[in-house]
């Protein structure tokens, strides 16, 4: 399902940021033009199959988003390959891709779409996804009129109720109301028991624990340990304190 | 569902192919004459006159000897002196195949026509059929005339016809040149061969959809197949972007749509006040030459400008989900291309309103639309990209395209350059463009073969160039977005 094989991920980091033409050329002459090397990943490999829940923990700045763009193919990695086959749907920040001034019925079918599904499918699904969000009446109003909490709950909505093959999650299980938190996080485990494959980012200890089959832990862009959920998770634990 | 998608390309395969041939068929029918001739160039005996050669009797015959150097002879031009009177009577004029003294054609000019120390232009009824390079003759006889009211022609006693010639009067040759100029039109080769080059292109096609099914049955990968199938993938992603962005355009104003239909209008109106006394004698019909310009440049300007900003604009979808980065420039030029074709029924209007011939050759006017979207979209590959790296582009288009507008001819004629510097509009993507559409609107004609062939150089050279540059950086966007 994903294969990453010495996966590195390097960035160059000027000291000052240089967007326009005048500053480039000026530093270019001056011979200021200096990068710093950044390895945010360095040689990391793992094999996910099918319907594993994996989760993904480290300290802050360890390249685990890095990691999910990086599968998510947002990121191309400076060298290694990783080959993945199956549908994607990244969750690294909800609502991407709204527009506000399009109703909650347009923004379905544009967000649907930037997903990579099928008019069809969108179709079929368009009321499960209303039902889901709890939006009702306020599905035709601009989304800019509403609240951030209704935003999540359609974004959420449209994210999970269409089965992806591949979900990658980063530390989005706060979703809306009390209410509502139970009703994603049931919906997410039904989803992970269903058949798809899930990579999950979170700094809870105790969610990764309860809900993933195996872990990866990042540190310093390079795996330290990889395996049995419970045991890695109790290794970062004493790591950590 | 493998089975159903074999037979949708070998269906679409053979829909291309019935297309390719219906379109072919129209073309020849429109494009006509155009397809077959070219003008010509006007061939001038010589830039100076020196002094008449006196009244024209009735029983003289005047006489100037050329090589032809075009395919057909189509018009005529001599430096007539009528003396500033109202001469009676008609002259004769006629072309002669030297070799065998056949007369090919003759036509009859009233004098009082003529014009006084000018050029008076003579076209024949149909074009005379001629040989490249045999001496023809043109004679000119003014049969009834009386003495004090006839007509004479000017000639250059210091100069000879370029390529050869002479001119004799009552058959005794004389020194100089008679000032004449002759025009016509050359036959090309696309005429001749338009069939076969029609079936030539038609066999290749073919080709290449049976290769196309073939691979698609073995399950090997091509890029032909792998365009077809991202383009359907992403056909509906293109399709949501592309409504997104018309429908937010005009989302909060009161005339919406109407917008696109108005702009054009009013910045015509604008123009039309402003130019119509500085050009509107060298152009006729010039509220339909302007619209015209106006419509294609403001597209222009409105898809470059705003697929300059589509990779930039939408940076935090780009970094949070995967998507073809192409699919952003190409979404915001195809909801220009929406305005338009909007724009176009404001241009259809005026064009009623002037009372410009709707003719068939109208049909034509796709091609050019296809050529500059293709040139638009190409254009917002390289800006886009390079509006990632260097945030300065956003300004630096506003001056360029503003300089663009006045180095396009769009509100004054092209005739404003000498013949000789012609070349910096034909290096002017735009200018084709225009070109070619102003000749089917104002004309009602097909342009002449070449057109077609620039328009396509200057629409898809730059896409290519703007897809290549655009594939090589797309790596590096997320890295400065």
């Amino acid at each position: 399902m994903i294969k990453a094989e010495h996966i590195s991920m390097e960035f160059k980091i000027t000291h000052d940021r240089i967007n326009s033409l005048k500053e480039y050329l000026v530093t270019r002459l001056r011979g200021k033009l200096e990068y710093e090397e950044f390895w945010a990943l360095k040689d990391v490999s793992f094999e996910v199959q099918k319907g594993e829940v994996i989760g993904i923990i480290g300290r802050n700045g360890a390249g685990k988003s890095t990691l999910l763009k990086v599968i998510s193919g947002i990121l191309k990695p400076s060298k290694g390959e990783i080959m993945v086959s199956g549908n994607i749907v990244p969750m690294l920040e909800l609502g991407a891709g709204f527009d506000s001034d399009l109703s909650g019925r347009e923004n379905i079918f544009l967000n649907g779409s930037i997903l990579g599904y099928s008019e069809r499918y969108l179709r079929d699904k368009y009321n499960e996804i209303v039902q889901f969000s709890e939006l009702k009446e306020f599905i035709d109003v601009p989304i800019r009129n509403y609240s951030s909490g209704m935003l999540m709950r359609l974004a959420f909505s449209i994210a999970t109720v269409i089965e992806p093959e591949i979900l990658i999650v980063d530390e989005i299980l706060s979703v809306g109301d009390e209410a509502f938190q139970r009703k994603s996080r049931a919906r997410m485990l039904e989803l992970m028991g269903g058949g798809t494959t899930v990579l999950f980012v979170s700094h809870s200890i105790e969610q990764i624990k309860e809900m993933c089959d195996r872990v990866i832990w990042l540190d310093y862009g390079q795996v330290k340990m990889i395996g049995d959920s419970k045991e890695i998770c109790e290794h970062y634990q004493n790591y950590m304190s | 569902m493998k089975q159903k998608k074999k037979v949708t390309i070998a269906q679409g395969c053979a829909l291309v192919i019935v297309i390719y041939s219906i379109l072919a068929v129209c073309f020849y029918f429109i494009g006509g004459e155009q397809l077959k001739y070219t003008p010509s160039q006007e061939y001038k005996a010589t830039e100076k006159s020196t002094t008449t050669i006196g009244e024209i009797r009735r029983n003289m015959t005047v006489m100037q000897t050329f090589i032809a150097q075009t395919d057909e002879v189509q018009r005529v031009s001599l430096l007539f002196a009528t003396g500033g009177k109202q001469n009676p009577g008609v002259a004769l004029i006629r072309i002669l195949n030297m070799a065998n003294g056949k007369v090919l054609a003759q036509k009859n000019v009233v004098l009082s026509s003529l014009a006084n120390n000018a050029y008076t232009s003579i076209g024949f009824d149909q074009p005379v059929k001629v040989n490249k390079g045999e001496t023809l003759g043109l004679t000119l006889n003014v049969p009834n005339s009386e003495e004090g009211k006839t007509i004479s022609v000017w000639f250059d006693a210091g100069n000879t016809f370029q390529g050869g010639g002479a001119w004799f009067l009552n058959g005794v040759k004389q020194q100089g040149t008679l000032c004449i100029i002759y025009s016509g039109r050359d036959k090309i080769l696309f005429g001749d061969y338009y069939w076969d080059l029609v079936i030539g292109l038609g066999i290749l096609l073919a080709i290449y959809c049976i290769n196309l099914v073939v691979k698609q049955k073995k399950g090997k990968r091509s890029f032909g197949l792998n365009l077809i199938a991202t383009f359907l993938k992403y056909r509906f992603l293109l399709h949501q972007l592309v409504s997104r962005d018309f429908k937010t355009k005009y989302k909060r104003s009161v005339l919406g749509v109407f917008w696109s239909f108005l702009n054009p209008l009013l910045s015509m109106t604008v123009q039309y006040v402003v130019f119509s006394t500085l050009f509107k004698s060298n152009i006729s019909n010039f509220a339909v030459y302007l619209l015209t310009g106006i419509v294609f440049f403001n597209f222009f300007s409105e898809a470059t400008g705003m697929g300059l900003g589509s990779i930039v604009g939408n940076a935090s979808l780009i970094t949070k989900v995967y998507i073809p980065k192409y699919i952003f420039p190409v979404s915001r030029v195809l909801s220009s291309v929406i305005n338009l074709l909007i724009s176009i029924i404001p241009l259809i209007i005026v064009m009623m309103i002037t009372r410009t011939p709707i003719t068939p050759a109208l049909l034509l006017l796709p091609f050019s639309i296809v050529c500059i979207i293709a040139f638009c979209i190409g254009m917002s590959f390289l800006l886009s990209s390079a509006m990632v790296f260097f945030r300065d582009m956003q300004f630096l288009w506003n001056v360029v395209s503003m300089l663009w507008v006045y180095a396009t001819p769009i509100f004054y004629p092209e005739s404003i350059l000498p013949q000789k510097y012609i070349f910096i509009f034909k290096l002017n993507p735009l200018y084709h463009f225009i070109r070619f559409a102003r000749t089917i609107i104002l004309n009602g004609v097909s342009p002449e073969p070449k057109a077609y062939l620039f328009c396509l150089i200057a629409g898809f050279l730059p896409l290519v160039i703007g897809a290549i540059v655009f594939k090589r950086t797309q790596n590096k966007f997320i890295l400065n977005l």
